[in-house]
């Protein structure tokens, strides 16, 4: 390396994160499992340790100096949430358990606004979260899920759901990036479009908050969710991005302290944005932690890590396509690396994807094997599993090489005994 | 990589088993019929048995189904095992079989090539791999026609 040569990311960002640098099996640990959930810099597990060990206390209530620093710094954490999605006000981001929780709340609260033939529109590639709940939603109310699917290129069909979409479309219920496909979808588009019909649009952004700039504004989502574990934050946490007069117009989801106004015998008034959707003391330690996480991101800068992940999924692409064995599921990446998210879940011949991720863990590769929680999609797709690698911005080309060979290695080993 | 480990998982006979089953398809007739699912994995075993008229012994056992080499070939060395045995008799063996995937016990002689599976022991996220189907065939056993479930998880 010459002196004039820039670091890569991951180089600069590597010593943030301790867990990074471990044996697995006796060889180094080349974590790829980061659409399941990311690994947490230092400034992550400080901020965590830092507020049980100095300002520990519950938030809203107390006079006392301790309660006041919780308070700061939760409400703190909510600002710079705001300001990472680029939210018109604090008050419309709601801190919630995960993703999954944030679309539980819309479906509850907003959902039971729904009545007999209202129509969802889904697509095949939701994550369950994204479908269960609307499900549960469809039985209450009577309201009918459609669903758009894939592409022949495994992409968002656009034109199926232009026609899908009508008058009787109360909502559009989408994922921004697809955990298993890669494929990025144009949400901006799919909103205008929604909007036309005087739709609402949910955008599951779990996959694409962490991984690129995020803009609620510039999307006109009127909800979006995120889940801090994916994005350097601890488990625990995530939030629900609304539109505030949208927000203000649902009724509570859960009932209980720190949700209310005044409080008599028989009934109740509710505290105002975001408090009324925050029953009970949140998860403090954790959403002061999102912060840190938040701020780690930004100070990296989306848009670098963005650009680093293109240049991963370039590598990554141009090295799978060496091994004729595997068939790749989601739409292919430009040279550049664009077009796709640094994910890749595939198949490999004669190696079930369990098999595939135990040979790799003996390499130290941590790989996921499943259905990656799209069940339907596999199915859509005629696969009952698939492997999956998905990259974060600390991985590197040398990873990728690791994970190549054994993966390689893998291949031919049952090759080698089936003949 | 390390190889030793990996053979001592996937043993030659686990993945002839694997690769050429011997019992994949459907008894007939169909005397029990249950379903199997792994549901953190989706692996799905459907297995089917064919009992004598008294139902006191099993006279063939078929399964069909997708998964792993493990799963797979556990199914396929358990089918032929099970083979003529009396309901009491298998019933025993799924609890040596568990035992065994815990550590504790190993199949007498004429039965060793169920032992294959203990190699599946010493990576224990794989274990349900292996018992999915032996969990599937309890359930087929023990439980009347009228209060089968249409799946069996071995979630537990």
């Amino acid at each position: 390396m010459t002196l004039t040569q820039e670091k890569t990311l991951a180089a600069q960002v590597r010593p943030d994160f301790p867990i990074l640098h471990q044996q697995v099996n006796g060889k180094p640990l080349v974590y790829l499992d980061n659409a399941a959930t990311s690994q947490k810099p230092l400034v992550v597990l400080d901020a965590l340790r830092d507020y049980y060990e100095r300002d520990n206390a519950n938030v809203h209530r107390g006079v006392h100096t301790l309660s006041s620093r919780a308070t700061d710094a939760y409400e703190g954490a909510r600002d710079k949430i705001a300001k990472f999605v680029n939210a018109a006000s604090r008050q419309e981001i709601v801190f919630t358990r995960n993703a999954s929780e944030a679309i539980n709340l819309v479906a509850y609260a907003w959902g039971s606004t729904l009545k007999q033939g209202d129509e969802i529109i889904l697509s095949v590639m939701e994550h369950h979260s994204n479908l269960i709940p609307w499900q549960m939603v469809a039985q209450r109310t009577g309201a009918v899920l459609k669903f758009v699917e894939p592409n022949a290129n495994e992409e968002f069909n656009l034109e199926q759901y232009k026609a899908l979409i009508s008058n009787k479309t109360r909502l559009v219920s989408i994922l921004h990036v697809s955990n298993t496909l890669g494929y990025i979808n144009p949400v901006a588009e799919i909103t205008a479009i929604a909007h036309h019909y005087g739709a609402r649009v949910l955008v599951d952004a779990c996959q694409s908050v962490p991984h690129m700039p995020v803009d609620v504004q510039a999307m006109d989502c009127d909800w979006l969710v995120a889940s801090g574990h994916k994005m350097c934050g601890p488990t625990g946490v995530g939030f629900l991005y609304g539109k505030l007069d949208l927000l203000r117009s649902m009724p509570p989801f859960l009932g209980g302290g720190e949700m209310i106004a005044d409080v008599f015998l028989d009934h109740a008034t509710y505290a105002d944005l975001p408090h009324k959707f925050e029953a009970g003391t949140p998860a403090i330690g954790e959403a002061i932690a999102l912060g840190a996480a938040v701020d780690y991101l930004s100070s990296l800068g989306m848009d670098k890590i963005h650009a680093y992940e293109e240049q991963l999924t370039a590598y990554l692409f141009q090295q799978l396509q060496q091994i004729p064995e595997l068939r790749i599921y989601g739409p292919r990446p430009t040279l550049e690396g664009k077009g796709r998210a640094a994910l890749a879940a595939f198949t490999a011949g004669e190696v079930h994807p369990h098999d595939l991720s135990t040979i790799l863990d003996e390499a130290g590769v941590a790989i996921r094997a499943g259905h990656h929680c799209t069940q339907p999609l596999h199915r859509y797709l005629k696969v009952q599993s698939t492997a999956r690698a998905s990259l974060y911005f600390y991985n590197t080309q040398a990873e990728i090489d690791v994970f190549i060979a054994a993966l390689r290695e893998a291949v031919d080993f049952f090759a080698s005994i089936f003949g | 990589m390390s190889l030793d480990n990996l053979r001592n998982l996937y043993q030659q006979v686990i993945l002839e088993h694997y690769k050429k089953p011997r019992n994949r398809g459907k008894t007939s007739p169909v005397h029990r019929h249950q379903r199997g699912h792994n549901p953190s994995c989706g692996d799905t075993i459907d297995l089917t048995l064919q009992l004598d008229e008294a139902g006191n012994h099993i006279q063939d056992v078929k399964f069909e189904g997708e998964g792993c080499a493990i799963a797979m070939s556990s199914a396929d060395l358990m089918a032929d095992a099970m083979r003529g045995k009396s309901v009491k008799e298998a019933l025993e063996m799924i609890q040596r079989f568990q035992a065994m995937m815990k550590g504790e016990a190993e199949f007498p002689k004429e039965l060793r090539k169920l032992n294959v599976m203990q190699g599946v022991a010493q990576f224990p996220v794989r274990i349900k791999c292996a018992t999915l189907t032996w969990h599937t065939l309890k359930a087929a056993l023990e439980l009347a026609h009228s209060e089968t479930p249409e799946y069996v998880s071995n979630e537990s």
